[in-house]
């Protein structure tokens, strides 16, 4: 799989490059929009990793070009916190994901594998891990016959991470997501609430399905 | 004293001496126009003619003096009023604004020059300790992300022992702690900048007060901390919703945090007259009175005591200070020590 970077930031850009490549990927490197845009239609990648913040040319502009060409290459916006309509420019303007700044580098490598994968989300009603089931119709979820209450936050938390089962999802984005939270609230607010959660998805069960993973957040997956 | 009103005063007083001299000076030489005339009994006739004309010429001519005076001390000091009124209304973020000069070059005008420059300096001085502030917490973020990634991927190494990895995770929890404070000095520093622009939407606080109520209740459970709604009044305030969010989570996340255990905290939305008053109380230990005016400080900590074992970055209050001066409200913090702290949050109603 074929990857471009576009980040102005050359140190924090040799590091994603060199994360990426520990897993794998083949990596190119931009560190400005005009580079980025030459380098998109000379190569086809299967994904582009693009800093919204970038000198001259920035990354909006640069995805707008790309879609502009008919070019479809998955995109994963890094935007820094505060750039929420930045954000949703983005989005509008055909970007695939987005990943706020400072980001944690193992989720950076999910979502960029899960870039490949594209359409592989499922917009499916019902979602299923392991043996857990969420409907996200009625917000009931089972495991086991067992059926739970789950409260609005609770409800949206678990679908986030069963919507990215397998990935590890860092505290800041689950905070972004699930709460629309464009600051770091400075709580702990995530770990109390995936403890809530597992108490009701988990206790009782053999097989563990929501793990932590120890300095960056929470992964949602059937055990090996 | 008031400089009018003294200089009043001396002016009356030099007033009422030249009368006596001139009544001094009349009335000798009354008494030796009437030695020259009748030579007898001159005195008596000569201080009835004096004290005459004192009264009838002196007293009038006083009376016009001293409200000749007071106006002219009035009218020499207006300038000085004026000054002192807009030099009132300085403060840190407008010293680049000047003082309005009259350009007549007098004695005052010569001060407010001085003046301008002088606030000019100190405006050059704040400009660059701000801007120094958020150079150094930008120009810190790029090491902590690059830190912190070189770290994760040690951490995924295969060939480290537990007590290496257990290493590696305590300084990833240091670098977490520090970018949040990189993050809240960043925070602050644009917003002293001017460079954070809030958007004036309607929002509906109380909707606001209910969510931060849930998830209060949520992280209050590990402590055992009772939480309660006291009152949701139906308010519409125009704001930016993520800031609002920002500064309720803020407020009732401290309520909880600083909380003793099976304590109580308290959450209220009120409407009074014009404002939103938003009141959250808990039984906390609170701040000594005498530090209570410092509590919006930046890394200000009431108890040091408590400052490592109460995660947080030390710029809650702050941050929350500048979001409800954004929206043109006020925020007060009141404590009794051991017994309860109550942040009080005004916030003007949309009319």
């Amino acid at each position: 799989m074929r990857v471009l970077v576009v980040e102005d930031e050359k140190k924090t850009a040799s590091f994603v490059r060199k994360a990426l490549q520990a897993e794998g990927f083949a990596v190119d490197v931009c560190h400005n929009g005009d580079d980025a845009l030459a380098a998109a239609r000379a190569t086809s990648f299967d994904g582009i990793v693009l800093d919204i913040m970038l000198p001259g040319r920035d990354g909006l502009s640069v995805l707008r070009q790309l879609r502009a060409q008919n070019n479809a290459t998955p995109v994963l916006l890094l935007s820094a916190r505060g750039e929420v309509n930045e954000r949703v420019e983005g989005l509008n303007a055909g970007a695939d994901d987005y990943l706020p700044k400072p980001f944690v580098i193992a989720e950076l490598v999910a979502r960029v594998r899960a870039l490949g994968r594209r359409g592989g989300e499922s917009k499916s009603t019902i979602l299923q891990v392991g043996g857990l089931t969420l409907d996200t119709v009625s917000h009931r979820a089972q495991r086991g016959g067992k059926i739970f209450e789950l409260t609005a936050r609770e409800f949206r938390l678990l679908e986030f991470l069963m919507r990215s089962a397998g990935r590890i999802c860092g505290r800041m984005t689950i905070i972004e997501k699930v709460w629309d939270y464009d600051f770091d609230p400075g709580t702990n607010l995530v770990d109390v609430y995936v403890k809530r959660l597992r108490e009701k998805i988990d206790d009782g069960f053999e097989a563990k399905l929501l793990h932590t993973v120890r300095g960056i957040g929470y992964v949602l997956k059937e055990a090996p | 004293m008031k400089i009018r009103t003294r200089l009043t005063f001396w002016y009356a007083g030099i007033l009422i001496a030249s009368l006596l001299v001139i009544g001094l000076g009349t009335y000798r030489e009354i008494a030796e126009q009437l030695r020259h005339d009748h030579r007898k009994e001159p005195a008596d006739h000569a201080i009835d003619e004096t004290s005459e004309m004192v009264f009838q010429v002196g007293l009038p001519a006083i009376l016009l003096g001293l409200v000749g005076g007071w106006w002219l001390t009035r009218r020499a000091l207006k300038p000085v009023t004026k000054l002192t009124e807009t030099v009132e209304k300085i403060h840190e973020h407008n010293l680049s604004d000047p003082l309005p000069r009259s350009g007549n070059g007098d004695e005052l005008d010569r001060l407010t020059e001085v003046f301008n420059s002088m606030t000019a300096r100190l405006d050059g001085s704040f400009q660059r300790i701000r801007e120094f502030t958020l150079h150094a917490s930008h120009e810190l973020k790029t090491p902590l992300t690059v830190l912190r990634g070189e770290l994760e991927m040690a951490l995924d190494e295969e060939n480290s022992n537990p007590p290496q990895k257990e290493r590696l995770l305590s300084q990833i929890d240091e670098i977490e702690r520090l970018t949040k404070i990189v993050d809240g000095l960043t925070l602050l520093m644009k917003a002293d900048a001017g460079q954070i622009k809030l958007s004036r939407e309607p929002v509906r606080l109380d909707d606001l007060a209910r969510e931060s109520f849930a998830d209060a209740k949520i992280l209050a459970q590990p402590q055992n901390v009772q939480v309660s709604l006291a009152a949701c009044e139906e308010i519409t305030i125009l704001g930016d919703r993520h800031r609002l969010r920002q500064l309720l989570l803020n407020l009732t996340d401290n309520a909880v945090k600083y909380n003793k255990p099976d304590g109580t905290a308290s959450i209220s939305l009120r409407r009074v007259e014009n404002f939103a008053e938003l009141k959250i109380e808990n039984t906390g230990a609170g701040v000594a009175p005498e530090l209570q005016p410092r509590v919006f400080e930046r890394f200000f900590r009431g108890d040091p005591s408590h400052s490592n074992t109460i995660e947080g970055c030390g710029l809650g209050l702050s941050i929350a200070q500048w979001i409800v001066a954004a929206h043109d409200g006020t925020i007060q913090f009141a404590s009794k020590p051991d017994e309860s702290t109550t942040v009080t949050v005004r916030l003007p109603v949309a009319s």
